[in-house]
């Protein structure tokens, strides 16, 4: 697939350079620099090819920008860089908005950050920043905002029409799961449009990335995504351990999988509560946070906290997990299954639930694929990509275990594939378990002041939400030069507006709580 | 009387801002059980609410929406700051940062401060009975010892 690739790629270019590079130093296999002609040459090319456009990074490099454009493929793993470099003084790029729907939000997220302006983008307003805002505020220099986006920033005021309405779900809204706005365009009872408003939960991470050293960022990414706590701080210490070259023992990476299951199970379990809630059904919810305590309980005991959780640490773990801990992780595996049965009959088999769920927010595979979403929301559309299977880290590439997928991409196959998803994280765990070795649980000599080689790297892992990809620019230091972090809920709110068009203000809601968001993480 | 019978009926406003919210959620949950306080009943709008639980990080655009849906709440009104992001900006502070309130007592007057990061549900539990205290003027259960 790479060497097709590479001659493919560059044959569609023409004379530019493409570079091998060791995928498992740098998280892609190819790598090329591009001309803006060239860039678009290229889009159109992995648009042709099926691939999707997983990340769009800025960096600046004080002499110039760089923007980094990663292209990967749901069928097989071959992951590819091209990167663009601008002029810092007056930083302009074409819009890949057009090619890959995506782009659309990330090219929108680059301009407030960075002031880059994309040519032709049809929509270039501000996402996540307050209206007080002066500066772009992950340049490395102090770059004041231009004119024209002081008058961007304050320049989203909805027009009404005359037989439309505007209805703001949210700031503040049960159902948006945290501090999400969207405001909706209402004709009647239908939808004509949604606008997400995001930023409500900014909180600067990657800022604070640039900041601090590797080790102080640790506490961080749990408070991104505090359901999924654990798989982001996975995907943090193993994309660091990846730059440095680190090798975690056996158990370690063992304990790193159960934990990580066990968190993943917990979110599930919250999502659903919420979901069903959001459609009016509270008693699960009661049921959810029944199950929840009983993982909160086995984890506490081990990390020490009940949600926000910082277990693993660069080159093994926080401290070593017990009988108790296995004793424990045990008879909440037997409960679990037990528990399957109750909720199918208390809501898989309930004629409401089926009958508020089949059949809206239908997603189909060509259009997943252009949005770039991920997890459960990508595979309940039919297409069969776990980052656990295709990039495994930690102990996942000695587990056993299939794929859930959906059929028909609709808000009841998301639903579904969840469900299932819980029973083969059990399943994990219990293989999990059965090999767990002895031995010690952190790796010798990891120094206290991490200073990588030189160079970048992007990293995946599975949370439940979908694909965390953590992009990292490394200059020797003992702190990250950049680091960008690709959220799964990002993505998977971009494809919302489009789903929710034309529909019932009441099948937005169940749309919208079908794709699972975190809005912390969104915000960063 | 009228502040016993408040003490015991408080409805706390949802809302959830961050990480802290879920920490709340599992507190109204099956096992802390709020209710057993007569604070689970959470109100969805601040017109029928007499507690507002600030549960995570209020940053610059949050902070307009929060001071408003204070406003609309009627009086007599309480505010518990749950988190350290609400008491202080919490994790978020550093020199430079840009988004952050730090502390929601520069918006709104706050009653009781419930530290952590996020706080167990004891500690809101324990921010309840310490409102009430306030409400009262009597503690509901011996509280627990003060020696340290
Ligand atoms: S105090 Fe901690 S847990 Fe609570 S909202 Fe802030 S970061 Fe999240």
């Amino acid at each position: 697939m790479v060497e097709k690739i590479k001659a493919e790629l560059g044959a569609a270019l023409g004379g530019v350079e493409i570079r091998e590079t060791e995928y498992r130093e740098r998280g892609y296999h190819l790598s090329c620099e591009a001309s803006p002609g060239e860039l678009l040459k290229a889009a159109r090319f992995f648009d042709e090819c099926g691939f999707y456009l997983a990340a769009i990074v800025c960096v600046d490099y004080r002499e110039y920008l760089e923007l980094v454009y990663i292209f990967a493929n749901h069928s097989a793993l071959c992951k590819t860089k091209v990167t663009l470099k601008l002029d810092p003084a007056k930083p302009a790029a074409p819009t890949l908005s057009a090619i890959f729907d995506c782009a659309y939000w990330h090219e929108r997220e680059i301009r407030e950050f960075y002031g880059v302006l994309f040519d032709g983008h049809p929509n270039l307003t501000y996402l996540f920043l307050h209206e007080g805002i002066d500066a772009y505020p992950l340049r490395k220099e102090q770059v004041l905002l231009a004119d024209e986006d002081k008058k961007a920033l304050g320049a989203f005021r909805p027009e009404e029409g005359e037989d439309t309405f505007f209805v703001n779900l949210g700031p503040q809204h049960p159902s948006t799961h945290g501090v999400l706005r969207v405001v909706l365009k209402m004709d009647g009872e239908y939808i004509q449009s949604a606008e997400p408003v995001l930023g409500y939960l900014h909180r600067m991470h990657e800022k604070m990335a640039e900041n601090r050293s590797y080790l102080q960022f640790l506490p961080n990414p749990s408070r991104m995504d505090y359901l999924g706590a654990m798989s982001f701080n996975l995907g943090h210490v193993t994309a660091v351990e990846r730059l440095c070259g680190i090798a975690v023992p056996d158990r370690a990476n063992c304990v790193r999988v159960i934990a990580t299951e066990l968190n993943r199970i917990s979110s599930h379990l919250l999502w659903l509560g919420a979901y069903l809630a959001d459609l009016g059904a509270l008693t699960p919810f009661l049921f959810v946070f029944d199950d929840r305590e009983q993982i909160n309980d086995v984890l506490e005991a081990v990390t020490g906290s009940r949600l926000t959780y910082c277990y693993f640490r660069f080159g093994g773990l926080y401290n070593d997990v017990d009988e108790a801990f296995i004793a424990g992780t045990k008879a909440f595996i037997e409960r679990m299954r037990g528990r399957f049965g109750l909720y199918e009959k208390l809501v898989g088999g309930n004629v409401i639930f089926i009958n508020r769920t089949r059949g809206i927010g239908v997603i189909e595979k060509e259009r997943a694929r252009k949005y770039a979403v991920s997890g459960p929301v990508l595979r309940g559309a039919g297409i069969a990509m776990d980052m656990r299977k295709a990039e495994p880290c930690a102990a996942y590439s000695e587990m056993d275990f299939d794929i859930p997928v959906g059929t028909r991409g609709d808000a009841l196959d998301m639903y579904r594939v969840r469900v299932r998803e819980m029973g083969t994280a059990l399943d994990i765990i219990e293989q999990a378990l059965a090999r767990l070795p002895d031995g010690p649980v952190m790796a010798e000599k990891v120094p206290k002041k991490l200073k990588p080689p030189k160079g970048d790297l992007y990293h995946t892992v599975e949370t439940p939400r979908g694909e965390l990809g953590i992009y990292i620019v490394s200059d020797e230091s003992d702190r990250p030069y950049r680091m960008k972090w690709r959220v799964p809920s990002f993505s998977n709110l971009m494809i919302f507006p489009e789903l929710a068009r034309g529909n019932l203000l009441a099948d937005a809601v169940a749309i919208l709580g079908s794709l699972d968001l975190v809005i912390p993480e969104i915000d960063r | 009387m009228l502040d016993l019978a408040r003490a015991n009926s408080i409805w706390p406003m949802t809302f959830g801002l961050a990480c802290c919210a879920i920490e709340m959620m599992s507190t109204a949950m099956s096992r802390f059980d709020l209710d057993r306080f007569g604070a689970g009943v959470f109100r969805a709008t601040p017109r029928q609410a007499d507690l507002m639980i600030v549960t995570g990080t209020v940053t610059r655009k949050m902070a307009p929406v929060l001071t408003r849906l204070y406003e609309q709440m009627p009086s007599p009104k309480w505010v518990i700051a749950m988190g350290n992001c609400a008491i202080s900006g919490g994790p978020f502070v550093f020199e430079g940062q840009y988004n952050v309130i730090e502390g929601v007592d520069l918006l709104v007057p706050v009653d009781v401060y419930v530290p952590g990061c996020p706080p167990r549900p004891e500690g809101l539990l324990e921010g309840f009975l310490k409102l009430e205290e306030k409400i009262t003027g009597k503690r509901r259960f011996p509280g627990p010892d003060s020696r340290w």
